[in-house]
């Protein structure tokens, strides 16, 4: 058997530009983690809990970059390893690098932006995976993500079915505040989105839909297809611009981190859009009195922060607020550092790639929710919420939306379909 | 006997990995799996990383898996490396010959929690973090706590004999490792203990060959599952910080504490002027002191509440007693709570000039005892700044020193240097400076009747070399009995001068 690259030779594998340039922009972010090496990230990452390889550690991650500068490595050698990322963020805040220097030598480990560069690379040289090759394909097609699946063309998804979710509400196209809706919530849990809209209405919100509303672009960005991303991006700031849109109101985490970080880089100073977290606006409208709750619902749930709220927001308090104010509510909460180390599996296209490993997350999330005692796990992230209910399935814990619970309690009749959390209802 | 360097694997030999393990994706010999195991957060000579880069790596789970690998590999010459968490101070767990990683990460199970005789089983893959995120639901914790408490293994603590920072009130590893199971260099499965009970703490049975085997590097063998002494969760945790303006003040401060009589007292640090100047310079979450502070000493106890009120008390007289000045509750709290993660925060030095680079960090782990310090510090300081000025990759992060022996606070510190390398720009040149920097610190230990490594191992250039001087006649022995357990020089080849064993 015959292994390549057993000595450094720095002249024999001459990188292409596009690896070149990937390293020349990343490779003192990368000292700045091989530096050190000391790995206090290891044990929060959420997929090398699973998987326990080195390889899927965020300190490989960073090593790759010196690796490739070296000739060591090339992108091909570690694409699979790349895909092994949920973009949850939680290295970077356990990095010592960011807990005490970073921001001084303005040196912050900046690990899920490596993670994206490595993935842009991989679509550069035709190295990306054939499961995100199809979603991507497949969201360009339908202008929003094929949630429903990406066999059966027949699924009433894509732009034809965005506002099937809307039937009976009655919700305005356009105006000043719009409430962008998650492709995962439009048409796979749609009583996220019935809940959302209806709670908003119930409080004297205004709001509207797009006229036309495409995938925010965010999945595509997270796997490495910036071009789709960012066309996907100019088609909604355009269409908001259209109808007059000033603020945004996003019921979806991943979407909130795609419209206050991505899309700022994409347009500069000319994104002036005001854009709101849905917990925060909800948790205001209850301490404003604009929206009461006083159904009670008898049950005893733990929160699960989800990891761009929590870990790359820094959003944890709203949330916490909203279950208090739930009446007959027990919420046993577990404190939102601790789960700095939690995730559902289900971000960072891991979920399309490796379904397993998501899989592998969300029964050990849910197995720490068991150890509470509780009947419920609450989210506020849609997309987590599909494999937390199916692990939660296995395990007898229901697994709902914060919002889904914020609408019961104000005697909201939701409707719509709450996707794998109807497993439950069968037991 | 030399072990020769083994880069690449026999197809035959990667198919009799996979039968052992008959797991998919647990014999990994892609390019990836093997370069991202080569290293540890030592200085690594990164322009030749590649001549380091290992044949495979294997991921057991069980004890059988790994002694059938290792029994292998005896048949094929391949040398073995255990890797735990890959996140020591020293060479341990870097390949110098190449060959096969056992990596133990997926051992990582707690087997049993015995709260009746007060001991936890566990395997060898297992962080004290994640330990006691299982143990605090029954109100005891593991208490070696390390500066790398969040990454650090079992398997390597008990392969280093590992420091904690509160061993002083507490044990360090050796004391806080009741038995444990490890794999010999020809592949038998055994259990050491102080004699032969799993959960026994005492014994005058036998030879002690947990005390052998402790500190192992590596070299002797594989960890696979270890018994751990728990204890009951501190009521009570009392910090407190001195600040001096002479480092002798601090010194003799120390002294005063120690021997003070207060049991409780977990450890003590003292900060020399460097270490303050360089916290001061570029750690953003270092509280400002007076400019005329140049020495601290930090100081914990852990007990009841009612042990603890009355020693804090005798605490801040002894720590005032020579000028030493209390800094303050933020301090005491907040820098004593960030004890682990501020160990890792090197990650950047500054080069002559000022300019900041990311660094890899070099801590010179000597044991030394009280009196010495102020001289091994004169002495240490000067050639650090010999080397700076001469070769401009270098920084100096100060000392610290630790109280180091367990149950009683007296004595001998582990007294590290902190020594910032830019890694980026080694080259054949200045990496044999290093070395050579290196060897002189650890010629300065030795020449005051010091140990070289408190708890890193010794098996890096600048300290292998003198493992012979300071174990004096004990050399021969060493060198008998791993010739005598690893008869084919496979496990961890290239450690510590052991090639010697094989000399005839």
């Amino acid at each position: 058997m015959t292994i390549e690259k057993e000595q450094s030779d720095y002249s024999s594998k001459p990188p292409t530009d596009g690896q070149q340039q990937f390293v020349e922009r990343w490779r003192e972010n990368g000292y700045n983690c091989y530096s050190s090496g000391h790995k206090f990230c290891r044990e929060v990452c959420p997929v090398m809990q699973v998987t326990r390889n080195e390889n899927h550690t965020p300190t490989a991650f960073m090593a790759n970059i010196i690796a490739m500068d070296r000739g060591l490595l090339d992108i091909e050698d570690v694409a699979d390893d790349y895909v092994h990322c949920v973009q949850c963020g939680g290295c970077e805040i356990r990095c010592p690098n960011t807990l005490f220097v970073g921001d001084f030598y303005q040196a912050r480990t900046e690990t899920v932006k490596v993670v994206r560069a490595a993935r842009a690379l991989m679509v550069d040289k035709g190295l990306d995976r054939d499961g995100w090759k199809l979603w991507n394909r497949l969201t360009r097609d339908l202008t929003n993500e094929p949630v429903l699946g990406t066999t059966d063309e027949g699924q009433p998804q894509g732009q034809a079915y965005v506002r099937n979710w809307a039937e009976g509400l009655d919700i305005p196209i356009g105006g000043e505040t719009i409430m962008f809706v998650d492709c995962e919530a439009a048409f796979y849990r749609t009583s996220n989105t019935r809940a959302t809209a209806q709670v908003l209405q119930k409080a004297g919100v205004e709001f509207g839909l797009m006229n036309e509303q495409w995938c925010c672009g965010g999945p595509a960005a997270e796997m490495g297809y910036v071009e789709q991303s960012r066309a996907f991006a100019e088609h909604n700031v355009n269409d908001w611009r259209a109808s007059g849109v000033k603020r945004i109101i996003a019921i979806e985490p991943h979407d909130y981190i795609h419209f206050t970080e991505d899309y700022p880089a994409y347009f500069g100073p000319d994104f002036d859009f005001e854009v709101v977290q849905i917990v925060e606006l909800v948790a205001e409208l209850i301490k404003e009195g604009n929206l009461v709750l006083d159904k009670p619902i008898n049950k005893t749930v733990t929160y699960h922060d989800p990891c761009r709220l929590n870990k790359r927001k820094n959003i944890h308090e709203a949330p916490r607020f909203i279950l208090n104010s739930i009446p007959g509510l027990t919420f046993k909460d577990v404190d939102h550092v601790t789960q700095w180390s939690y995730c559902s599996g289900g971000g960072g296209g891991l979920s399309i790639e490796k379904p397993d490993i998501t899989a592998e997350i969300s029964r050990t999330r849910l197995a720490r929710a068991r150890e509470l005692g509780v009947d419920m796990l609450v989210s506020a992230c849609v997309w987590s919420e599909r494999p937390l209910a199916t692990a939660g399935h296995d395990v007898g814990i229901e697994v709902a939306d914060i919002i889904e619970l914020v609408a019961e309690s104000a005697g909201i009749d939701i409707g719509g379909r709450r996707g794998a959390s109807e497993l439950e209802a069968t037991r | 006997m030399t072990t020769a360097t083994v880069r690449t694997l026999d197809d035959a030999v990667v198919a009799d990995l996979e039968a052992i393990m008959g797991e998919p994706g647990s014999v990994l010999t892609n390019i990836s799996s093997r370069t991202n195991r080569t290293r540890v957060p030592a200085p690594f000579p990164v322009h030749r990383w590649g001549e380091y880069v290992p044949a495979a790596v294997v991921l057991p789970r069980t004890a059988e898996q790994v002694s059938e690998i290792v029994k292998l590999a005896n048949r094929a010459s391949i040398p073995v490396v255990p890797r735990a968490g890959g996140t020591g101070l020293n060479d341990g767990a870097v390949p110098l010959r190449g060959g096969i990683i056992l990596d133990v990460k997926r051992m990582n199970e707690i087997k049993e929690v015995d709260l009746a005789d007060r001991c936890v089983t566990v395997g060898p893959g297992i962080s004290m973090m994640k330990l006691n995120e299982e143990l605090s639901k029954y109100g005891v914790f593991h208490p070696d706590t390390p500066a790398s408490y969040p990454c650090s293994l079992v398997g390597g603590r008990i392969a280093c004999s590992g420091f904690s920072l509160l061993g002083t009130r507490f044990g360090h590893t050796r004391d806080l490792v009741m038995s444990f199971e490890i794999v010999l260099p020809t592949g038998e499965i055994i259990r050491v203990g102080d004699g032969g009970g799993k959960k026994i703490r005492k014994s005058s049975t036998g030879y002690h060959l947990k005390h052998l085997f402790m500190g192992h590097q590596g070299t002797l063998g594989i960890v696979t599952e270890a018994t751990l002494e728990i204890v009951p969760k501190p009521e009570a945790e009392f910090a407190a910080f001195f600040a001096f303006d002479d480092y002798l003040k601090a010194h003799r401060t120390l002294h005063h504490i120690v021997t003070s009589g207060i049991a409780t007292l977990a450890g003590t640090v003292l900060f020399d002027e460097k270490k303050i100047e360089y916290l001061r310079r570029d750690d953003e979450a270092f509280i400002p002191m007076p400019s005329w502070v140049n020495s601290i000493v930090a100081t914990a106890l852990y007990g009841t509440k009612a042990e603890v009120t009355a020693a804090s008390k005798i605490l801040m007289e002894k720590g005032r007693a020579e000028g030493g000045r209390y800094t303050g509750d933020h301090m005491a709290v907040g820098d004593w709570a960030s004890r682990h993660d501020r160990y890792a925060n090197p990650l950047h030095g500054r080069i002559p000039g000022g300019q900041v680079v990311p660094m890899s960090w070099h801590c010179e782990d000597a044991s030394l005892n009280w009196t010495v310090l102020p001289k091994v510090r004169e002495e240490w300081t000067a050639i650090a700044q010999r080397y700076i000025d001469e070769w401009g990759i270098f920084d100096n992060w100060g000392i610290y020193c630790y109280t180091s022996a367990s149950y009683k606070p007296w004595g001998d510190y582990l007294a590290e240097i902190d020594i910032g390398i830019w890694e980026e720009k080694l080259d054949d040149d200045n990496w044999a400076a290093w070395v050579r920097f290196k060897s002189e610190l650890a010629q300065v230990t030795l020449k005051y009747g010091g140990s070289l490594s408190n708890c890193h191992g010794t098996t890096r250039a600048g300290d292998a070399e003198h493992v012979p001087e300071e174990m004096g006649g004990g050399w021969d022995v060493m060198k008998k009995v791993k010739r005598m357990l690893d008869p084919n020089n496979i496990m961890n080849p290239g450690k510590q001068m052991l090639d010697e064993a094989y000399q005839d």
